[in-house]
């Protein structure tokens, strides 16, 4: 969890001294753009232009560097086709040796130096497409008479890649067994993972906290594994049970229970950036991405193991089904590389194209393996030993893809303003599951689309009317006559309206599908029908084509056993086996870490979905290799993981502060207290419908988005319309999830933008967020909901109090909590009676009024919103 | 006090006890009687370097506003009318032909700067005003080059220029939204355009109103009190206090310090919005003067004059827009109206402003996403052109009464001093006291910028 409280203000400060400390050297140029020392002889002092300082360095990095790829690579470099006049501006031996015409640059004197001379278009005119700035020139001779830095060495061949050093990082060696460490404090480890974790704390000189108490762990447990408040009969149950086995009885029931997956599953959502549309520049709404989504829940639910759960998102669609309904089950898993955003307006064919690719590879990569590969699209990779062929041996897998979103690119022929496109069909079968309602606008003509729109047109219309004319006889008192005229036209309109509704929702039907024929769709992938190697394209330009690189896979992460692209097929087979599997030194550590992350507030790598060299180094690397071995011992089964974390004592700690700790660590990092974690924002929604006594715990098939047509961009007309309302009461993860127009309560408190992979949300603390919880609809409703459920109970003011907190909070008030509640109730039944005599009512507006407002404030308190 | 950042944080990392955080916030304020000090994310940074400007107006007119009939004045199109232009720019060959601009233009102030009729009491400030003559952007389509004018990328998703802005700056008033949009499209980027997008959420923009809605009928979500304040207030008080008892408990805990923060700020904000969003208090004069009620300007009226509410109210980044600037045909009728709608209330603005001693720290921006063709191929239209066209600037550290940069002499091109959108966002922070290639976010393991590796400062138009 990272606290943007504190964290922003972390990092700025750290951008802060960064940027000082620049700014002093960059004050100091150009004089100290190289190592100046006093000549030995005569005592003054020379310029060592063979070794720059870091702020040259800089100079060269920021200003100049760039010009010279963008403009003079592509006819003066090695990867030119013919290198022009015999000259090379890629090294720096290249510069200073020059071409036919002689050296380039004479290092510290710019008006000598040839390459001012033909950027300034005097004489030579370089670069021949225009000239550059005149800031950019001026940066060349600032460049020049600053000695010419240039931290480029050798020949500007391609650096061989060095995978054996390469593989010497610790993420990419294979995770061993390790062994259990020993311990002092021979009580306190219940598990293996205690041990670990007590051994590094006894190394720190830390101790660890004492057990929580009962409540607090039932609530954390169930807020961690379901998402959701323990229920007053969960709580007295789990109270009641003094067997050994009650913590694991509470811990396999909500394990068992469907809505782990909902909430475990969500959490894969965000890193599988799971959007309903497009997003981007013309958002069009993806009508049939809740197929995927309900597929990651399903997954989760039934314990899929790990390596199958990437396999079926990769290549779901290629691998073999004992059945149709297998194989559909296993194509919409591919979803997952279908539902990026994207720019369906880009009308260059090539760049859409390859902007999807890059989508893939990087949630491809990023969410299994926690590897930035998208950043070595445009160059090798500047930190992680990924070159750019690498990214282009798996851009030749996912060119060979072809994703099925339900929408095309304009760059596709004939398309102007309506992005409808090819989705998955789903094969029929003999009992369609429960959810297979064919969702509708997508499978209709263009013909009855066209209908669809000029009838949703006229309802539109039509409803206005029908408002016009409510309010119009509503606000004034008009006659007999203009009454009876008024009511015959609204029956009329009536009449109109619901004509068009049943003429829109026979549209959406679609027609009666004939008996067996698919009758249903899915977001997903296919082959293309030639499958092919693609070209590395120059600085990331799609028609920019270079050296055609073999279908493969990052080669640092490769093993012996890493199979070979199959040439007849597009390689997904292959790049599924290879991330799942116990060869791959990322994959189990990934997830065990981001499973640790979500239980325990923050990863053993404290950056989830960056594994990399600028990534976090583990703060307990021994218990990450334990952890993901015996994750794979025990074949790859989440439940499993999950399991042996929350029964551990480390799990059970409580949140407390301890001034010795704190003093040693205290940010936490040894894992001495549990965190203390905010609710995420579906959390926080669920349990405000739950103590209201208004969540739906059942599925709502589809969503509200398979109601859209993919022939209209949202937003159209302004804003974005909430969706919510008609999964209003069903669990958060079902919202609708426009790019873009996110459901408010979930973009108030930091939901993932799904537009981007998120394996850690940003947790803020801020004014809107008290806004929403003091006024808005879903709080208040909520609030009195949960006021009707307490004083239906009793009406006795300290029992009510006490049941308000049992319902909210899940844990009896102390007697000063219950004085101060029943003082309240009082005092704000006063306040809205207007009385000031101190006499109130039993029963009146004024004290249901009370009540509600006290169920909000405690389920405004930070207690409702933080795990302890 | 040139960190004051860093030695708050530092104070409140190293406080024992958790209250830090609230004695420093109640000092602050009563340091400042005027603005409340925010000790959220949202808390007043200190620029890397003296600021010319404070505070932004972004103007976006979408569409593609034809810059040859407005503000870059090419006298040889008129000259050369009817002939093809022969194998320049974007278009090239077809059956395209010069259009000389239907509108006269005349010289201005001291400066002398040519402005079109169509824009007459913009310029009356023709000697406050830098007009960007040479600017261009990558693609000619609406959509990309809208979210790229806001963003600095049309490929990836990336936070808005506001919301760096509001990431580097932080806000001066922290009863209202520091990054306020009013009427934006949900089209063409939609929220994209003033979201945050990697950046945490509370620095991206805050909505009032949509597009084709009136202005000022929207306001931020949740600000009505659902009961009067009074009673708000006695439920606050029982609220923080079960706060404070919790945060007693837990000794340091310095998110819930914040928590217990934001719910005072929000019962601010409460009292606050209404009353800036309210235009009761301007006089009959003002309302006139922008041109509220009036049948063409009312709506961008009331945008101009709520932003200059908002930036006398210390809003850090303020964006109002208009729509409709896409004239492929209709340019003379359309142009006109369009025009006319926005003409005097962007004047009013820039007096305004003036007057209150407030356009010196203000920067003020307008202008498109990208300009139209100078060739055409139908009698009454222009098309899309990002090769070359024009965007103004004037306030906080502008030169006023030049033009920088130029198209070509039929204005297809942008060739002299050309000014790309990155050139543009470097320029805007770089008045603002922010280094482009400084203020980064880390994200996914590297460091992100508004202008990615691009963008120069154009300093030449700098004051």
């Amino acid at each position: 969890m990272r606290v943007r409280t504190l964290g922003i203000a972390a990092a700025l400060v750290v951008a802060v001294l960064s940027v000082a400390a620049r700014q002093s050297a960059e004050a100091a140029e150009p004089a100290a753009a190289n190592s100046t020392k006093p000549d030995d002889k005569t005592g003054k002092l020379t310029t060592d232009f063979a070794h720059p300082t870091p702020a040259g360095i800089e100079h060269f990095e920021k200003k100049i560097r760039p010009v010279l790829t963008q403009h003079c690579y592509k006819c003066h470099s090695a990867a030119a086709s013919s290198i022009k006049g015999e000259l090379r501006l890629d090294t720096r031996d290249g510069v200073r040796k020059g071409g036919e015409s002689g050296a380039a640059v004479v290092p510290g004197d710019s008006q000598s130096s040839l390459l001012m001379e033909a950027l300034r278009f005097e004489g030579l005119e370089m670069p021949p497409t225009g000239k550059l700035t005149d800031e950019q020139i001026a940066d060349f001779a600032a460049w020049i008479d600053m000695g010419a830095p240039d931290p480029r060495t050798g020949n500007g061949a391609k650096k061989k890649l060095d995978l054996a050093s390469a593989r010497q990082f610790w993420a990419y060696q294979l995770p061993k067994k390790p062994a259990l460490p020993a311990v002092q404090n021979s009580e306190w480890a219940a598990t293996d993972v205690d041990r670990f974790l007590l051994a590094a704390m006894e190394k720190q000189g830390l101790k660890p906290a004492a057990d929580a108490d009962k409540l607090t762990w039932l609530r954390r447990v169930t807020f961690d594994l379901v998402g959701l408040p323990p229920t007053l009969s969960e709580v007295d149950a789990y109270l009641a049970d003094t067997s050994a086995g009650a913590d694991a009885a509470v811990v396999d029931r909500l394990l068992a229970s469907p809505q782990f997956g909902e909430r475990w599953g969500r959490h894969w959502l965000d890193v599988a950036r799971y959007g309903e549309s497009t997003g981007k520049e013309r958002n069009i709404p993806y009508t049939h991405a809740w197929r995927y989504r309900d597929w990651v829940i399903d997954a989760v639910n039934a314990d899929k193991p790990y390596t199958l759960f990437i396999k079926e998102q990769i290549a779901g669609d290629l691998m073999p089904a004992a059945n149709p309904q297998q194989h559909n089950t296993q194509s919409i898993a591919t979803g997952f590389l279908a539902l990026g955003p994207k720019s369906v307006n880009e009308r260059n064919a090539e760049q859409y194209l390859m902007d999807a690719v890059d989508d893939q590879i990087d949630v491809t990569t990023r969410a299994f393996l926690a590897t930035t590969v998208g950043c070595a699209r445009c160059h090798d990779h500047k930190f992680d030993p990924i070159p750019t062929s690498d990214y282009y041996a798996l851009a030749g897998i996912f060119r060979s893809t072809e994703a099925l979103s339900g929408v095309v690119g304009r760059s596709s022929k004939g398309v102007k303003n309506d992005y409808s496109g090819e989705l998955m069909p789903l094969t029929a079968t003999a009992s369609p599951s429960g959810n297979a309602k064919p969702a509708p606008a997508a499978t209709m003509s263009k013909e009855a689309q066209t209908e669809y729109a000029k009838i949703s047109k006229q309802l539109a219309q039509r409803r206005e009317k029908l408002e016009r004319l409510v309010k119009s006889v509503k606000g004034s008192a008009t006659s007999k006559n203009a009454k009876a005229e008024a009511k015959k036209e609204y029956k009329r309109l009536t009449e109109q309206v619901e004509r068009d509704e049943k003429a829109l929702a026979e549209l959406k039907a679609g027609p009666k599908p004939a008996g067996g024929a698919a009758d249903s769709f899915a977001m997903g992938v296919r082959d293309v029908a030639q499958p092919a190697d693609t070209e590395i394209r120059t600085r990331g330009e799609p028609e920019e084509k270079g050296a055609v690189v073999p279908r493969g896979f990052v080669q640092v992460l490769k093993s012996s056993g890493t199979p070979k692209v199959d040439p007849r097929h597009s390689g997904r087979l292959q790049m599924a086996e290879w991330i799942a599997s116990r060869e791959n030194p990322l994959t189990a550590r990934v997830m065990v870490n981001r499973v640790w992350y979500h239980l325990f507030g923050r990863g053993i790598v404290e950056t989830v979905d960056n594994f990399g060299a600028l990534g976090e180094e583990p703060s307990h690397p021994e218990l990450l290799d334990y952890l993901a071995v015996s994750f794979m011992d025990h074949g790859w089964s989440l439940k499993k993981a999950v399991r042996e974390l929350v029964l551990s004592r480390a799990y059970r700690m409580s949140s407390d502060h301890d001034a010795d700790n704190y003093a040693k660590d205290p940010g936490n990092k040894f894992f001495w207290r549990m965190n203390r974690r905010r609710l995420d924002a579906e959390a926080i929604r669920d349990a405000t419908l739950a103590v209201g006594g208004s969540l739906d715990l059942s599925r709502p098939t589809g969503s509200p988005i398979a109601n859209l047509s993919t022939a209209t961009e949202i937003g159209k007309r302004g804003s974005i319309e909430d969706l919510s309302d008609a999964v209003a009461h069903h669990r958060s993860v079902y919202l609708p999830l426009i790019r873009n127009g996110m459901p408010e309560v979930l973009a108030v408190f930091d939901v993932a933008d799904p537009s981007l992979i998120v394996g850690q949300r940003e947790v803020t603390t801020v004014a809107t967020q008290a806004l929403f919880l003091m006024n808005s609809p879903l709080v208040l409703e909520q609030a009195q909901a949960a006021a009707k459920r307490v004083t239906s109970s009793t009406s006795d003011a300290a029992r009510g109090v006490e049941a308000a907190y049992r319902l909210i909070l899940q844990r009896p008030p102390t007697s000063d909590e219950i004085r101060l509640g029943k003082q309240f109730v009082v005092e704000y039944g006063q306040v809205v009676d207007g009385q000031v005599d101190g006499k109130t009512k039993n029963v009146s507006p004024s004290t249901d009024a009370a009540w509600t407002a006290l169920c909000q404030t405690l389920m405004s308190s930070a207690e409702f919103r933080y795990l302890y | 006090m040139h960190t004051p950042l860093f030695s708050r944080r530092e104070m409140l990392r190293s406080s024992a006890c958790g209250f830090g955080y609230l004695a420093l916030a109640g000092l602050c304020a009563k340091q400042s009687a005027a603005a409340t000090t925010s000790v959220g994310p949202l808390a007043p940074k200190v620029p890397l370097f003296p600021a010319k400007a404070k505070r932004v107006i972004f103007m976006f007119h979408q569409g593609g506003p034809s810059h040859v009939d407005t503000l870059d004045y090419k006298p040889q199109l008129a000259v050369d009318d009817g002939k093809a232009p022969g194998d320049t720019g974007f278009y090239k060959g077809g059956n395209r032909k010069l259009m000389k601009s239907p509108f006269a233009f005349e010289q201005h102030g001291k400066s002398g700067l040519p402005i079109s009729s169509l824009l007459p009491n913009l310029a009356k400030h023709a000697d406050k005003l830098c007009l960007l003559n040479g600017m261009h952007t990558d693609l000619p389509n609406h959509p990309q080059a809208s979210v790229q004018l806001h963003t600095g990328s049309f490929q990836f998703v990336r936070p808005s220029m506001g919301a760096w802005v509001l990431y580097g700056l932080g806000t001066e008033n922290d009863e209202l939204p520091g990054f306020i949009t009013i009427n934006p499209s949900g089209r063409v980027g939609g929220a994209q355009n003033y979201g945050s997008a990697f950046l945490p959420a509370p620095f991206q923009g805050t909505p009032i109103g949509a597009e084709g809605k009136t202005v000022g009928e929207g306001s931020i979500p949740n600000i009505q009190a659902h009961v009067p304040a009074g009673l708000q207030r006695k439920q606050l008080d029982y609220l923080q206090s079960l706060n404070r008892d919790r945060l007693a408990a837990d000794g340091v805990n310095t998110e819930l310090e914040g928590l217990i923060e934001s719910y005072e700020l929000a019962f601010r904000m409460q009292g606050a919005v209404p009353k800036v969003l309210d235009l009761k208090d301007e006089s009959q004069a003002t309302l006139d003067a922008y041109g509220v009620g009036g049948k063409a300007t009312d709506s961008f009226a009331r945008q101009c004059l709520l932003a200059r509410r908002f930036a006398e109210a210390g809003v850090r980044f303020i964006e109002v827009a208009t729509g409709g600037w896409d004239q492929h045909q209709n340019l003379r009728s359309a142009l006109t109206k369009n025009c006319e709608g926005i003409d005097q209330p962007m004047a009013a603005l820039l007096h305004d402003l003036d007057q209150r001693g407030l356009l010196e720290d203000t920067l003020v921006v307008s202008g498109g996403e990208f300009g139209r063709t100078p060739h055409v191929s139908k009698a009454d239209g222009r098309d899309h052109n990002a090769t070359g066209y024009t965007m103004w600037m004037a306030g906080g550290g502008i030169k006023g009464g030049i033009r920088h940069g130029a198209t070509d002499e039929y204005g297809i091109k942008a060739v002299e001093k050309p000014t790309h959108v990155h050139d543009l966002h470097a320029t805007i922070l770089h008045l603002l006291g922010l280094d482009h290639t400084k203020l980064t976010y880390r994200y996914s393991g590297r460091d992100f910028r508004l202008t990615d590796v691009h963008g120069n400062v154009v300093k030449d138009i700098i004051a």
